[in-house]
């Protein structure tokens, strides 16, 4: 374990380094995601100039919503987002091979080479829309309301990297999976809605069966209504759930890796 | 009939071509699209439960919108063609174009409209397919000029997305990278673009800057005519403001190209 957390801080410490090389990449990729995020804030700044509830939820409480959102995919991006992405290609191109030959678990080897501090960065902006939407609202969590919220934070960042784990994969079957990680972009969008608003078929889709509403959802409600069981328990559960089936698919996918032909 | 547009049809025929062979790819993003499409629902129909009328449009005519907007996005935005052209920039493939007696961006246009074409023609298949669910949430006005207007906007619009795509391609001879930049402006595009919401429920002085940018005339415009949210005035008058970006833009691209050309290195040639 203590072996692990060395090599993670080695990675660290070379992503340091390599931030201070490349100081301009930083500071655009910087301003790049604090663009994205102010987008997603500006939809419903607009929404609510013309209407006062989404599926019940006020303009306050909906900003705590996709502030929590983003501080789960900022988390993403920073920690894991440039090592699966590369992950996907060295598959392709043989250059995983370089992965193989290291003495530690693959996975973790592979998914904690980069980080990218500009996402660590703005986690800090998502956590002050959070912290701003409770001031707004005028909630006073206890501190182990917050404690509960930080620990389904983490929760939520399991299941994404799970996610984003289980599409990289694919590249092990489909060799071009150019693309494949557009589609968690497009299944994040859905992690900025509050759960009341999908209905029948959507409801089961993206509430049940998929994890992306309760990623979000459930940290949420920890701040605006205090510990929920049902809400904890299920996140806990797909949290577990969603990593045990990534690990899974890694390793089976892992088998069918045939290096480069050349 | 023009010998000189012979060789442009040549490179427009081998854009179809290549374009088709990624018709798997093309048609995986259009149906992803309609995951974007559910989202658009869900969130909207939630806003519209308490409110029967947001910006003067019902929920029919605003859902109508961003199925227009997904259409627009597929016949006239530009994909990836900035990395296409900073691809051949930085691995010198470009030299060929230089030595020979053909205009780099007419050839890059042309292979542009057979890809707009391809892609257009896709996003149509998944839409038909949930056409059974969306049919009785889609309502367009039925003036006649919107029909006929709505034509040459979409022609300047790809103009000016091209256009846009080509300045950050050409931003490859003093940048070794331009994602940042390119993924910066598809965050500006999405907002100024109407892709988020439609520019008219932004605040009056706020919607009124919008319509200054070229962004507002990259989809917005086009998409506004046919689903009735600017009245027959207002067309005409953002048709002046589009042709004056598109000049500008043409203007700025051949000033980009001679400037980089005289950095250009030619590696790899």
């Amino acid at each position: 374990m203590t072996r692990y957390l060395e090599i993670w801080f080695a990675s660290a410490r070379y992503s340091v380094t390599r931030t201070l090389m490349f100081r301009f990449d930083f500071f655009l990729w910087a301003v790049v995601e604090l663009f994205w995020m102010a987008v997603n804030l500006l939809l419903i700044a607009v929404i609510y100039e013309h209407t006062d509830s989404i599926a019940g939820w006020s303009k306050y409480e909906m900003l705590l919503l996709v502030g929590t959102s983003l501080l789960v995919q900022r988390f993403l991006m920073g920690f894991f987002w440039s090592s699966l992405f590369e992950l996907g290609r060295n598959i392709k191109s043989g250059a995983f091979d370089f992965f193989l030959a290291q003495p530690g678990n693959i996975l973790f080897m592979a998914s904690t080479r980069k980080l990218d501090l500009d996402g660590l960065l703005n986690s800090f902006v998502a956590m002050g829309v959070v912290a701003y939407s409770v001031h707004r609202l005028d909630l006073h969590p206890s501190p182990l309301d917050v404690l509960l919220y930080a620990a389904m934070i983490g929760c939520g960042l399991i299941i994404h990297y799970s996610i984003l784990v289980l599409t990289i994969s694919l590249t092990f079957w489909l060799t071009s999976a150019q693309g494949v990680e557009g589609s968690y972009f497009t299944l994040s969008e859905f992690s900025r809605l509050p759960s009341k608003a999908f209905k029948g078929v959507a409801s089961l889709l993206f509430v049940w069966i998929l994890p992306v509403v309760v990623v979000s959802n459930a940290p949420a409600r920890v701040l605006l209504h205090g510990f929920e069981p049902a809400w904890a328990l299920g996140l806990l559960a797909a949290t577990v759930a969603w990593f045990a089936v990534a690990v899974f698919v890694f390793h089976r996918g892992l088998r069918r890796y045939t290096s480069a032909s050349s | 009939m023009f010998p000189v547009l012979a060789k442009y049809h040549q490179s427009f025929l081998i854009g179809l071509q290549s374009n088709l062979v990624y018709r798997l790819n093309f048609a995986v993003r259009g149906f992803f699209s309609l995951f974007h499409l559910a989202v658009v629902y869900i969130l909207w129909g939630a806003a519209f439960a308490t409110t029967p009328l947001i910006g003067g449009f019902d929920f029919n005519q605003t859902f109508t919108y961003f199925v227009v907007m997904l259409v627009m996005q597929f016949f006239v935005g530009a994909f990836n063609e900035d990395y296409q052209i900073s691809e051949e920039i930085r691995s010198g493939l470009i030299n060929q174009f230089i030595l020979k007696p053909i205009n780099y961006f007419a050839y890059r246009f042309s292979i542009f409209v057979a890809a707009r074409l391809v892609t257009g023609a896709l996003i149509l298949i998944p839409l038909v397919v949930v056409l059974p669910f969306l049919y009785d949430h889609l309502t367009l006005p039925t003036e006649a000029w919107r029909f006929a207007l709505v034509v040459p906007a979409m022609i300047l619009s790809a103009l000016i997305q091209f256009s846009i795509a080509y300045c950050f391609g050409m931003l490859t001879f003093w940048f070794l990278e331009i994602q940042g930049f390119v993924i910066l402006s598809m965050a500006i595009e999405s907002l100024l673009g109407g892709q988020m919401f439609p520019l008219d429920l932004l605040p009056g002085w706020l919607f009124r800057v919008s319509q200054l940018l070229p962004f507002y005339y990259q989809t917005y415009f086009p998409t506004a005519i046919l689903t009735g949210r600017i009245d027959f005035a207002a067309t005409l008058q953002g048709f002046g403001i589009q042709v004056f970006w598109v000049l500008v833009l043409l203007a700025v691209n051949s000033i980009l190209w001679r400037r980089g050309l005289r950095r250009h290195t030619a590696v790899g040639g």
